[in-house]
């Protein structure tokens, strides 16, 4: 005979769909939202990963200042790689209908015009067509998308109209940076095109970059360091060609350098972290809430658990009885979630790349991971925490069920209160009598909070980092030279740089900088021996006076070792700041090496030599891009917590309110009205909540600062150190407060409800 | 009737509390039912019967002393072992009912037919117990004696050995208290099962076979009645 407790199953979802239902939709959501942003990450990554066999991306370029022969090509060749024309123009682009003089958005920005590309680098069509006709043009995907630029408009480049007739993404461009040495990209001021083969060679070679992609012969080599050698060597023909055709190397880009090419495959996949610890928190979130519902439920049944257990039912059938229905529930969520991860939210996520970079069009992969970590783990979970509650209840004995004796407490007697007025008396005893559940209720709002203040900080903590870097910037002008030459503006300093790396489990660039003794820019006079680490490098190592860095070269076998002496505001960059001496000797320089000028004016007569210009602009990239891409993500974070603190209160209050359902209706008798009812029962909790939530913003506060470095840690190269904007607090109080507010007047309605019979009928 | 000591409670002491607040409940109780004998355990509220009848059901355990049932000490068992036991052979109705609200009333004797290899036919049960046409109603649908009916039900559709009953006319009326008394007197003479029944009320030891009244813990009477008249004509 089939076991009949079975059949409450379907009732008891019946009876509490209410409940059901919200978690149910919680756990879809979340899962949904966990598994797809993870499928879409793994399958971008695999896509980009096969992208360098599908669209056959270069193996390096470089740009000449003058048309290469074809002896030179040759010659070129010759090294063992094959070379490919990948020339094109830089152009300005503005739009038809747009007044150029009063529209200054549309002075700055850029297009870079490629031929068709059948062999390598190849395109990827997003939309529309390929131009067929000369004029109509191919735009980049995402650079039309922050543009406003739909298939069928007109575009005027340089000084022509083009029609534009569909969206590419190129494959040697996944991200747009308009040179290799920028910090950071921006795709709303620079973007890629691409014409017909007729209208390309039509236009003025006086705008042209002599480009050139290579590929070796023998395919990649299997290590970086591999690939630096074997593009080193080439680079001396490469040079040595140009010297002897009385040309310029303007560029130089193996693979490995290309930020084009690489940067988007290095950010893929770095935000599985986050979602990780999302899932884990919403998880254990729920897994409270079921082990609260069963655990009153337990002791609302204990009655008919005793009879059970009195006839003889076993303590492993009441306990498969009683998880079951968070089981299913679990498993339904989880199935239903990957359903919609797969789908729905697989698309969301995907979006959220194609929102930062011009990647083509993706396949989606089976990611055993987002299952194992939406279905599995959230299922081992529930059964664990579940069991736990149920199976420590069960080991009571049946007569003390029937009994309705199922406090662990040995306290039989009242505690003695003061001789305090009656109604004051009473709360504290609701008070008291609830303890258990509002030692649940302080755990379970600890991770709502977690929640809230993770999705409330981010932008705040962008803009006040992108205001620290401005503070904190050396000079208005950085240049990097391509060798050292004088300038005749004395208000300019030389300074050196180079770039390591870190040993050790983490891999960060370190920027090393050589300063004058006598900076003017310099906030800190240095001395020889001073070695001072960047805040940010400080807090993200947790380095002290006297620690040691041990540094080392990208490329070769160097490695270095510095003694901390100090630490200097400068939150750009994870930097070591010495004197230029000290760097000159260190890395066995000439003692009039340097790299380039701080300088507060802009210098006109080292143009030819400036490699880069990092200004304020360049600074402040990546932030304006974390915002960009991430900013509007923690919106959906607060409203999240905020539903997951309201499912939680509700609960709990719930609780309180049917434990008390009998006196409620006896007071009721007596005369009481319901104001007067939610003023016993219900302002206890109202004072408890916010006792509750005050502590849990105070635990929230001290543990944020533990997970976002653990979250951070390997998703971020560089350093965001953490910052709370003060204003957070407080709103995070009356946040949850109104929400509270809202389901303290659910509850008021709850009371209302309870009929004057229910104390008459029969009780034990 | 059959053999006198099927059910054998020797010695069985049971005290709660400890230091001054310690409490004898049972002061040493030694009496035996018979296989399908009708005992009736009286007494005043406190006098230990219910401590008894949990003793004698397996849910609560003697300070000393055993229980023997058809030869088995109920004492030497275990956890699991006991819980078997109650499976099998044992039948619980309670004053309260303790039926599962959301199961309806056949669902409610189900769940008691679920225990047993070899149960009762839980629709001529139902007809027997006057709940057939009711089957199908919730608990909250029901009134105290229907309710108190599907509970019986529910003991005793595993055909168990022993009906334990404890008070289980003490939340209904007068009537509806013989009704149920003349189902439990039925259920003894059609199915022969041993019942033990406690009760406060003296009217109701009229229709047992066996009275055993209790006060301050100690057996005061163990009375076998000669003269045992129906449920139907019993008048308190």
């Amino acid at each position: 005979m089939k076991n009949p407790l079975w059949r409450r199953i379907p009732k008891e979802l019946r009876d509490d769909l209410g409940k059901y239902i919200v978690i149910f939709l919680f756990m879809v959501i979340t899962t949904g939202m966990v598994s797809g942003f993870m499928v879409a990450g793994e399958s971008m990554k695999k896509t980009y990963d096969n992208t360098f066999d599908k669209y056959n991306v270069e193996d390096g370029h470089f740009d000449l200042s003058n048309k290469a022969t074809d002896d030179m090509k040759a010659a070129i060749e010759d090294e063992g790689v094959e070379l490919h024309d990948m020339s094109y123009y830089e152009l300005p682009m503005g739009r038809k209908d747009s007044d150029a003089e009063n529209d200054t958005a549309y002075g700055v920005r850029t297009l870079r015009i490629f031929a068709p590309r059948n062999d390598v680098n190849k395109m990827c069509l997003m939309e529309g067509e390929l131009p067929s006709e000369d004029n109509e043009i191919a735009i980049d995907r995402m650079y039309a998308v922050n543009n406003n630029i739909d298939i069928g408009d007109d575009i005027i480049v340089g000084d022509k109209l083009y029609s534009v007739c569909g969206f590419v993404a190129l494959s040697d461009y996944s991200t747009m940076f308009q040179n290799n040495n920028d910090t950071m990209f921006d795709a709303t001021i620079f973007g890629i095109a691409v014409v017909t083969n007729m209208e390309f060679d039509s236009l003025p070679e006086k705008n042209k970059t002599w480009s050139y992609a290579w590929m070796y012969d023998d395919g990649m080599p299997e290590s970086e360091k591999g690939e630096k050698k074997q593009a080193d060597k080439l680079l001396e023909t490469v040079y040595a060609q140009a010297v002897m055709n009385d040309m310029t190397v303007e560029t130089y880009i193996p693979r490995y350098q290309n930020q084009a090419i690489n940067f988007a495959g290095d950010d893929i996949g770095s935000d599985t972290n986050m979602m990780k610890w999302f899932e884990y928190i919403v998880i254990v979130i729920l897994a409270f809430i079921f082990a609260v519902t069963i655990s009153n439920t337990l002791t609302k049944e204990a009655s008919v658990i005793g009879t059970l257990r009195a006839s003889g039912y076993t303590r492993g059938e009441l306990l498969i009885h009683y998880i079951s229905l968070p089981v299913i529930v679990t498993l339904a969520a989880s199935l239903l979630g990957n359903v919609l991860g797969y789908s729905v939210f697989k698309n969301m996520g995907a979006e959220l790349y194609y929102e930062s970079y011009s990647l083509t069009k993706y396949v989606t992969y089976w990611n055993a991971d987002a299952f194992v970590l939406t279905t599995v783990i959230p299922i081992i979970i529930m059964i664990v925490v579940n069991l736990l509650v149920v199976n420590s209840k069960l080991k009571l004995s049946p007569l003390r069920f029937l009994r309705h004796d199922l406090s662990r407490s040995r306290r039989k007697k009242a505690v003695k209160l003061p001789h305090w007025k009656f109604m004051t008396r009473f709360k504290t005893r609701v008070i008291l009598q609830n303890i258990p559940g509002y030692v649940v209720m302080l755990l379970g709002i600890y991770f709502a909070q977690i929640l809230l203040m993770f999705g409330l900080m981010l932008n705040p903590m962008l803009k006040h980092y992108q205001n620290d870097i401005l503070d904190n910037m050396i000079a208005e002008h950085q240049y990097v030279l391509d060798s050292p030459v004088e300038t005749s503006d004395k208000r300019a300093e030389t300074y050196c740089v180079k770039t390591l790396r870190t040993t050790g489990d983490i891999d960060d660039e370190i920027m090393v900088y050589g300063i004058h003794t006598d900076s003017k820019y310099f906030p800190v006079k240095l001395r020889n021996g001073d070695v001072l680490v960047s805040d940010s490098y400080a807090d993200k190592y947790e380095l002290t006076d006297g620690d040691v860095l041990n540094l080392k070269e990208s490329y070769a076998d160097d490695k270095y070792d510095f003694k901390v002496t100090g630490s200097v505001s400068y939150p750009a960059s994870l930097a070591v700041f010495m004197t230029e001496e000290d760097f000159r000797n260190t890395f066995d320089l000439d003692n009039d090496y340097f790299t380039g000028y701080f300088s507060d004016e802009k210098l006109t007569d080292i143009e030819g030599h400036v490699v880069s210009e990092i200004t304020k602009d360049d600074m402040i990239k990546v932030s304006r891009q974390l915002t960009k891409s991430m900013g509007n993500t923690f919106y959906i974070v607060v409203v999240f917590s905020l539903i997951m603190f309201m499912l939680l209160v509700y609960l709990l209050t719930k609780l309180i309110v049917e434990k008390n359902t009998v006196s409620i209706s006896m007071v009721k008798i007596l005369g009481y009205d319901t104001k007067e009812i939610g003023r016993l029962y219900l302002s206890s909790t109202t004072i408890m909540v916010a006792v509750v939530t005050l502590i849990d913003i105070l635990l929230s506060c001290l543990s944020i600062k533990v997970i976002y470095r653990e979250m951070l840690i390997d998703m971020l190269s560089g350093w965001i150190p953490i910052y709370m904007a003060p204003w957070i607090y407080p709103l995070m109080f009356v946040l949850s407060f109104a929400c509270y507010l809202v389901i303290s007047l659910i509850q008021m309605k709850r009371i209302r409800k309870i009929p004057m019979d229910e104390a008459l009928k029969n009780v034990e | 009737m059959g053999d006198k000591s099927f059910l054998k409670i020797s010695g069985i002491k049971k005290s709660f509390g400890s230091g001054d607040n310690r409490t004898e409940v049972l002061r040493g109780i030694d009496f035996e039912v018979a296989k399908g004998e009708f005992c009736v355990l009286l007494g005043p509220s406190g006098s230990g019967k219910s401590t008894l009848l949990n003793i004698i059901g397996g849910i609560d355990s003697p300070d000393s002393g055993y229980i023997s049932i058809n030869g088995e000490k109920t004492g030497d068992m275990d956890e699991k072992t006991l819980t078997r036991y109650r499976r099998k052979h044992l039948g619980y109705v309670f004053q309260m009912y303790n039926l599962i609200p959301n199961l309806n009333v056949k669902e409610n004797v189900e769940v008691g037919a679920y225990l047993s290899d070899n149960p009762l036919d839980v629709d001529d049960l139902l007809k027997t117990l006057g709940l057939y046409e009711h089957r199908h109603k919730l608990p909250n649908q029901l009134s105290g004696g229907q309710q108190q009916r599907t509970s019986i039900g529910r003991a005793i559709v595993k055909n168990p050995d022993i009906l334990l009953c404890d008070e289980p006319t003490g939340a209904l009326d007068y009537n509806t208290s013989k009704e149920i008394l003349k189902l439990i007197e039925n259920v003894n003479q059609k199915y022969g099962n041993t019942i033990i029944m406690v009760t406060h009320n003296d009217a109701i030891k009229n229709m047992a076979d066996r009275t055993v009244k209790l006060r301050d813990g100690m057996i005061r009477h163990n009375i076998v009645n000669a003269n045992k008249i129906p449920a139907s004509e019993l008048d308190w």
